[in-house]
Parts: structure tokens; C-alpha cells; sequence
């Protein structure tokens, strides 16, 4: 892993949040998080004007002082309270001050030496994070970031950066966590956990950005690890590939891939067939046909592999018969028994998954576009941005598994690659924490 | 023996023309007939174009020498299988070509525009350029497909079905490509089409579909092209060539000209002489690749790419001479329809003025590059037609 969590300047803290939550106050959360969101835009506004000058001493004596540094931390921490209690990472009301005992915090290292270089181009090297912040969406604090921007490009920017905000996967993440709580009264705990992790990035990309520390943002699940797990699934990602990557195969990665696209083409009309005849095969026997589970099986493999090499996230060639072996793969269970019921809805019950695959699917793209750029210079992927490909790719193939009646196991959304090894002791749930 | 003796038959029944035997073709003073000023523009402007064909050869051979030595490196790059990574192997190299050609193609450009030849931006035409790799990307990947796939089920038998396969191929693209065209519309001009219709009769052609391609926003130059094999059969006009400085009668001998082509044939005999050059071009990537492990081995690909690019340097000037035989049957034909040599040579004269063609350019340049005769050589057989033809 890139980094130990704990050695990071900016990281994420979670106070044993339950599940369980109102389901009164999720309904109305929106409404109820008005007056927050505007002292926290208000705030913004105190924090970027403040920002700015912490770049001035930045650039004078290579240090944030201690009030200005605490000022900024404040207001990072406060961001991330309320964007856990709008995005339904957190129950309690975050009211006008930070907490200290909330259950979604942020701690950040006091002030250090920051490179007076680093710190001059600040804002434009913060661009990358704050645009995978934006496709991650997880933070409110970059609404305000664009209240600094108005200065420079006026309301289109302000509107553009909190659009990037709220299309992203939190956004998309607290919409189908919304209905699950209204429903259940309880929050999917792998929805909840990809949101914690999108703030705990828009933390560090924000804290960045006001030079609240000298350390780039990693986007690496794995700081996800110590307050999120990865259940057995009957999909899971194998992650064997280095991060070396050859700049002359980066440069023309989309047009090498140009035969894998006519292929995957081809592959995709014979598995719509494959897939409605196992629909009928399973709705009648309660289980898909080794034959076809091993065809679909293969093309759900040869996806993983395709994205992984068009994304930068693997570093060779794929072949094209979907054959275990490559550096990003997945491993598939065999044919097992499953539920008639959940494979009649199958395409309706998918619906929630796949406007996550979706969302996860942009943040994917981001992380693609930006490791092509950085591979391309440095001839190597940055393990945060490909491991964050590897779990977006990873519950897309999970969703596309589960489309195609490989397993009736729900996608799991959790931001954590590598899963446990022990099976899971009790039945899988239909939709339930199955996110 | 017995393949080469059956080729050299099939180049004997295809070398002959409707342009008679012996016909000397009298010397034409290009300043005289071109107007010194625009003789001398057209070879500044030419005298570059060649300079930088010759440099861009040089690095083309030098770099896919290179890669013939270094490129089975790449195949560490993948995970496919052996023709997935022959595949991968032949795009890097289309890929690295495409890179070093770059800056040549790049001046090429700049100095067609610095002469008001070229409209078109570098932004959209580098995003042309790598359009057009991206399906060299695609047509080296189904060439590697069928050569590799035979290799490593015939073995070295592979070259002469493999020659097969790429001549039925080159005959179904002749024949599919008019279908695939979007970008042209019916011509209208009346008394161009009259004058067409009137041609195809003489020419003994059916009614043939005559089009025009709307090129002007992006180039000054004037061009015409016949395409299509048997039903699929058409000719395309450039909006250019309807314009100024042609005339309407300059109009119709290009018309004549594209007919011509269909008339005696040029597309079937073209996919003919192509089967000519792939046969024995098959079986020397065959030797050549042999020390490699032949063609269904990835690590063969960056070498074949090589022994392609020589073979072609190589065959350019018999290709091209046969070209030129060719192009001067169909001025002939047009000139013998249209009865007007006048037309012919305004027609040559306005070639060399819009595109800046040098009318009598070196003779290693018609040797290497001219798939057409000169522009003077032209005018001659006007000439040689008007002396034969009229009082």
C-alpha cells in the first residue's frame, strides 16, 4: 500500500458510527441541513480568505502559523461533519461548531515546512485532486472553493464546482442510502463507508489546496481499511499487477485498445443472448448452467481486464478470451443455487447498482485521465489512482455479475480492494448491507 | 517455376494499353507552355515536399531498423496471447512510425499552408491524423490476425494463401468502399452530366453514378477519382475541379479521364497487379521473417513491419510506372471522346497552378513518386493526339 493511514497529515476518523438512523431526519436531511450549509459556506469564505494567506506566509517563511493553520483545520473538519450528516454518513446534527466527538471527524498534524515551490503553484497543482475530489463528491467544502473562484471566473464556476460536488459517487452513494434508510431505518454499511471515503479524499484535497499540509492527497483505499472490511463475495478482485507502466503503450493506451473495443462489441451481442437464456434457465432449474456461468464468467473476467488496460489501472495488454492471469482480475465462484425471486427482478433490483457502477464508473475515468498524465511523465501509475480504479472497476464487474446471473449476491460498495478470506457465516441478504 | 512463369503471364496479358505503340510524345518547353513564373514556383514548392519525403524515408527505415531489433521487448507489454501480442507488437510500431512522421507530415502541412493550399488547422488536422491511425490501428491488427493465424496452422505454407486472403481483401474494399461514402452528392451540373452521359456511351459504360465531394473549405487543390468495382462503379469529382480557374470543357476531360478508368478496366487490373506484387512479397516475409521463428511468432512482427516498409520503398518504382501507364490510357481514351487537346493542356496548366505541381519534376521523383505522368508528358500526348487526330 502507498501509505500507512495513520502517516498521513490529513486523515479520516470514525467513532463507531451504528447503522441505524432517524428515519424522520433522513427524510427531511436535506431541508434540516440548510442553516449548516450556509454557516459553512459563510465559513468558506472566512477559510479561503484565510487560505490566502496562509499561501503569502507559505511563500515568505515556508510555514502556516499555528492561529491560521487551526483556523483552516476548523473549517476543514467542520466540512467534513457536514458533509457526513448531508450525505448520510452520520446521524447527529453537526450544528454551527466542530465536535469533537463526532463520528465522522478529520484530524490534521499541526503546521510543518512546506516547499516554498510547492506552495507558489499550489492552487494549480491542487487541480488534479480537486477534480478527482469533485467525481468522488464527497465534499461540500468544495462548493465554497468555488465561492474563491467566483473572484476569478464569477458564478459559472461556483455552479460547475458544486455540480462536479454533487454528481459524484457520495451524491449518488446518499441518494440510494436515502431510500434504504426510509425504508429500513438503518443505513447500507458499504454505501456508508464509500461516502466516508470520499470525504475523508475532499478532506485531504481541500486541506491541500488551503495549505493545510505539503503532502499530495492519495486516493488509495486503503484508508478506508481501518474502518471499513470487504465481505466474502462470489466476485472479488485480484490485484498482482505492478505500477510500472511503458509510456509509449500510455501514450497510445485508447488506440491499442482499438481491437479490444470491436471485440468486446462482438462479445456483448453474443452475451445478451447468453445471459436472457440463462435468465429462463435459472427462473425454471433455480440455477444457471455451468456452460453458460463459465461463458459469462469469461466476459465479465475479459471486461475487468479491458477497463484495467484502457484506465492505466493494469499495465499489459489483455487477451481476448477473458482467461484468469491477468495483473487486475477477478475471481468468480462457481455455479451456485439462487433465488427465483431475486432472479425474476433481477434487471429491476440491479437498477441501484448500476446508477452506482455508474457513478464510480466517472470516478474511474478521472483516475484513468490523470494516472495517463502521470504515468506518461513518470512511467509509473500512482498506487492510490490505480487502486482506486481497481474498486470502481471492481464493483462495476461485481454489478455486471450480478446482471448476468453469475450470483444473486448484491454488489458491495465498500472502498476496501482486498477482501477477507473466511467465508461469510450468514446467508447473503438481497439488498440489505449487500451494498 | 511454375507460379512464377504463371505471374509473368498475368503481367504480360495486364501490361498493354489503348495508348499506341511507338507513340513519341514531342518535347513541350514547360516554360513556354506553364509560364515561367508558375515553373518556377511550382519546383520551389516541390523541391521541399522532396527534401522532406527523402528525410522522412530515412528516419521511417532507420527507426523500424531499430524496431526490428528492439521492438520484441514489448512483448513483456502484454498478456495476450501469441497473435493478440503480434497484434500489440504491430500497433507499437504503426504507433512509434507514426510518431517520428510526425514532424515531417507536420511541415508538410505548414508549407501547404504558407502557400495557401491548405485551410485546414493543426488542431483538427491532427486530430485527422490520429483518426487516420486509429484505423491503420485496425487494419494492421485484422492483417496480423489472418497472417499470423495461417502461419501457425500452415506453417511456412502460409504466403501464398496468406497473398490470397489480401487480394480477395483488397478486391472486396474496391468493391465496398463506394458504398461506404456519405460525404458526396449527386453532381447537377446539366451540361457536365450531359456530357458524361454522352462519354459513357462512346466508352461503351453503362450509366455510371456521378458525384461531387465538397473539399473546398479545407484545400485549394483540384482532384477527381474513379472508384468501385462491377455494380459498386462511380466517379467522384472535387468541388474544386468545378470552380476557377477550370472551365467547363476542362471539366468535362476530367470526367472523360475518370471514365476512361472504369472503361478499360484500371480498378480490376490495379487488384490484379496487386496480386502480382503480394505473391512474391508474401513469400519474402516469409524467408525474411524465418529467424525469428516465422510470422506466427509476435516476436516476427517488428521485423516483417520492416521487410513491408523496404518492399514497398522497393516495388515503388514498378508500382508507379505501372500507375503511369494507367493514368496516360485514361487521358488518351478521354482525349480520343472528348476530342479536345486544347482542354487537356489548359487542364494541366491549371493542375500545376492550383496545386503548384512542377510540370517536369526530377527524374528520380517520377521514378519514386509519380503514380501520374508529368504534367509536361501530359500536355505532350495532348500534342501528340492533336498531331495524329486533327488537319
Amino acid at each position: 500500500m502507498a501509505a500507512i493511514p495513520s502517516e498521513r497529515p490529513i486523515r479520516l476518523v470514525v467513532r463507531g458510527d451504528e447503522l441505524g438512523r432517524s428515519r424522520l431526519t433522513t427524510f427531511f436531511r436535506l431541508l434540516l441541513a440548510l442553516p449548516v450549509l450556509v454557516w459553512l459556506f459563510l465559513r468558506g469564505i472566512a477559510a479561503f480568505v484565510v487560505g490566502f494567506v496562509n499561501w503569502l506566509a507559505v511563500l515568505i517563511q515556508g510555514e502556516v502559523p499555528d492561529s491560521l493553520h487551526d483556523f483552516v483545520a476548523a473549517y476543514v473538519r467542520y466540512a467534513a461533519q457536514v458533509s457526513a450528516y448531508v450525505f448520510l454518513a452520520a446521524d447527529p446534527y453537526p450544528w454551527f461548531r466542530v465536535q469533537a466527538d463526532y463520528p465522522v471527524d478529520v484530524e490534521i498534524d499541526p503546521p510543518a515546512r512546506q516547499s516554498r515551490w510547492t506552495g507558489f503553484f499550489r492552487l494549480l497543482l491542487a487541480l488534479p485532486a480537486l477534480l478527482l475530489a469533485a467525481s468522488l463528491g464527497g465534499g461540500l467544502g468544495g462548493g465554497s472553493s468555488g465561492t474563491s473562484g467566483s473572484t476569478q471566473g464569477g458564478e459559472e464556476y461556483w455552479a460547475a464546482s458544486w455540480g462536479l460536488s454533487a454528481g459524484g459517487v457520495a451524491s449518488v452513494a446518499a441518494l440510494l442510502a436515502w431510500f434504504f434508510i426510509v425504508a429500513l431505518g438503518r443505513a447500507p454499511r458499504g454505501i456508508r463507508d464509500l461516502v466516508r471515503y470520499a470525504i475523508g479524499y475532499s478532506a485531504q484535497a481541500l486541506g491541500y489546496l488551503l495549505l493545510l499540509s505539503g503532502r499530495y492527497p492519495t486516493s488509495d483505499p486503503a484508508l478506508a481499511e481501518p474502518y471499513s472490511e470487504l465481505p466474502r463475495h462470489p466476485v472479488r478482485m485480484v490485484v498482482a499487477d505492478d505500477l510500472g507502466r511503458s509510456r509509449l503503450t500510455v501514450l497510445f493506451r485508447l488506440l491499442l485498445a482499438i481491437p479490444h473495443f470491436v471485440w468486446f462489441a462482438l462479445w456483448s451481442i453474443a452475451v445478451v443472448l447468453a445471459a436472457l437464456a440463462a435468465w429462463l434457465v435459472a427462473l425454471a432449474r433455480g440455477r444457471v448452467p455451468s456452460g453458460l456461468h463459465g461463458f459469462l464468467g469469461a466476459y465479465v473476467r475479459y471486461a475487468v481486464h479491458l477497463q484495467a488496460y484502457v484506465f492505466v489501472v493494469g499495465r499489459r495488454f489483455p487477451g481476448f478470451t477473458g482467461r484468469p492471469g491477468y495483473g487486475i482480475d477477478v475471481e468468480l465462484d462457481p455455479p451456485v443455487p439462487q433465488r427465483r425471486l431475486v432472479t425474476l427482478f433481477r434487471l429491476l433490483l440491479a437498477l441501484p447498482a448500476l446508477l452506482l457502477a455508474g457513478a464510480l464508473w466517472g470516478a474511474l475515468f478521472v483516475a484513468g485521465f490523470l494516472g495517463w498524465w502521470y504515468a506518461l511523465v513518470r512511467g509509473r501509475m500512482p498506487e492510490g489512482l490505480r487502486n482506486l480504479g481497481a474498486i470502481s472497476i471492481r464493483y462495476g464487474e461485481q454489478t455486471s455479475a450480478y446482471l448476468l446471473l453469475l450470483t444473486d449476491r448484491y454488489p458491495y460498495a465498500a472502498p476496501v480492494l482486498q477482501g477477507r478470506p473466511e467465508p461469510a457465516a450468514a446467508p447473503p441478504p438481497v439488498l440489505g448491507d449487500a451494498f | 517455376m511454375l507460379l512464377v512463369a504463371a505471374l509473368a503471364v498475368a503481367a504480360i496479358l495486364l501490361y498493354p494499353t489503348a495508348v499506341p505503340d511507338g507513340l513519341a510524345l514531342p518535347s513541350v518547353d514547360a516554360d513556354s507552355t506553364f509560364g515561367a513564373d508558375l515553373v518556377a514556383r511550382a519546383e520551389r514548392y516541390e523541391r521541399f515536399h522532396y527534401v522532406n519525403w527523402v528525410l522522412a524515408q530515412v528516419v521511417l527505415l532507420a527507426t523500424l531498423f531499430l524496431y526490428a531489433r528492439k521492438g520484441a521487448a514489448f512483448t513483456r507489454e502484454s498478456a495476450a496471447g501469441p497473435v493478440g501480442t503480434g497484434m500489440l507488437l504491430g500497433m507499437l510500431g504503426l504507433a512509434i512510425v507514426w510518431l517520428v512522421g510526425l514532424p515531417f507530415r507536420v511541415a508538410s502541412l505548414w508549407w501547404q499552408r504558407r502557400h495557401g493550399l491548405e485551410d485546414v488547422g493543426y488542431l483538427d488536422w491532427l486530430v485527422g491524423d490520429w483518426a487516420v491511425l486509429g484505423a491503420e490501428f485496425a487494419s494492421i491488427c485484422i492483417a496480423l490476425l489472418i497472417v499470423m493465424g495461417l502461419a501457425r496452422r500452415l506453417g511456412e505454407r502460409w504466403w501464398l494463401p496468406g497473398a490470397a486472403v489480401f487480394v480477395a481483401i483488397g478486391a472486396l474494399f474496391t468493391f465496398g468502399t463506394p458504398y461506404l461514402d456519405f460525404t458526396t452528392d449527386p453532381l447537377e451540373d446539366e451540361a457536365l452530366l450531359a456530357a458524361g452521359r454522352q462519354y459513357e456511351r462512346e466508352l461503351g459504360l453503362s450509366e455510371l453514378p456521378l458525384r461531387v465531394e465538397e473539399v473546398s473549405d479545407d484545400t485549394e487543390q483540384a482532384n477527381a477519382y474513379a472508384t468501385g468495382i462491377g455494380p459498386s462503379r462511380r466517379v467522384v469529382l472535387w468541388d474544386t475541379m468545378l470552380l476557377q480557374p477550370f472551365t467547363e470543357a476542362e471539366g468535362k476531360v476530367v470526367l472523360a479521364h475518370e471514365l476512361a478508368h472504369h472503361s478499360q478496366e484500371h480498378l480490376p487490373k490495379g487488384i490484379g497487379w496487386f496480386a502480382l506484387f503480394a505473391i512474391p512479397g508474401a513469400w519474402i516475409l516469409m524467408r525474411a521473417t524465418r529467424g525469428r521463428g516465422g510470422m506466427g511468432a509476435p516476436e516476427a512482427v517488428p521485423l516483417a513491419l520492416l521487410v513491408v516498409a523496404v518492399l514497398q520503398l522497393a516495388a515503388a518504382p514498378a508500382t508507379n510506372a505501372i500507375s503511369r501507364r494507367m493514368e496516360a490510357e485514361a487521358d488518351w481514351k478521354a482525349l480520343q471522346v472528348t476530342r479536345d487537346p486544347t482542354s487537356l493542356e489548359g487542364l494541366m496548366v491549371g493542375f500545376s497552378d492550383t496545386s503548384l505541381g512542377d510540370p517536369d519534376p526530377p527524374g528520380w521523383v517520377a521514378l519514386m513518386l509519380g503514380t501520374h505522368p508529368t504534367l509536361a508528358d501530359r500536355v505532350a500526348m495532348a500534342r501528340a493526339w492533336a498531331e495524329r487526330n486533327q488537319p
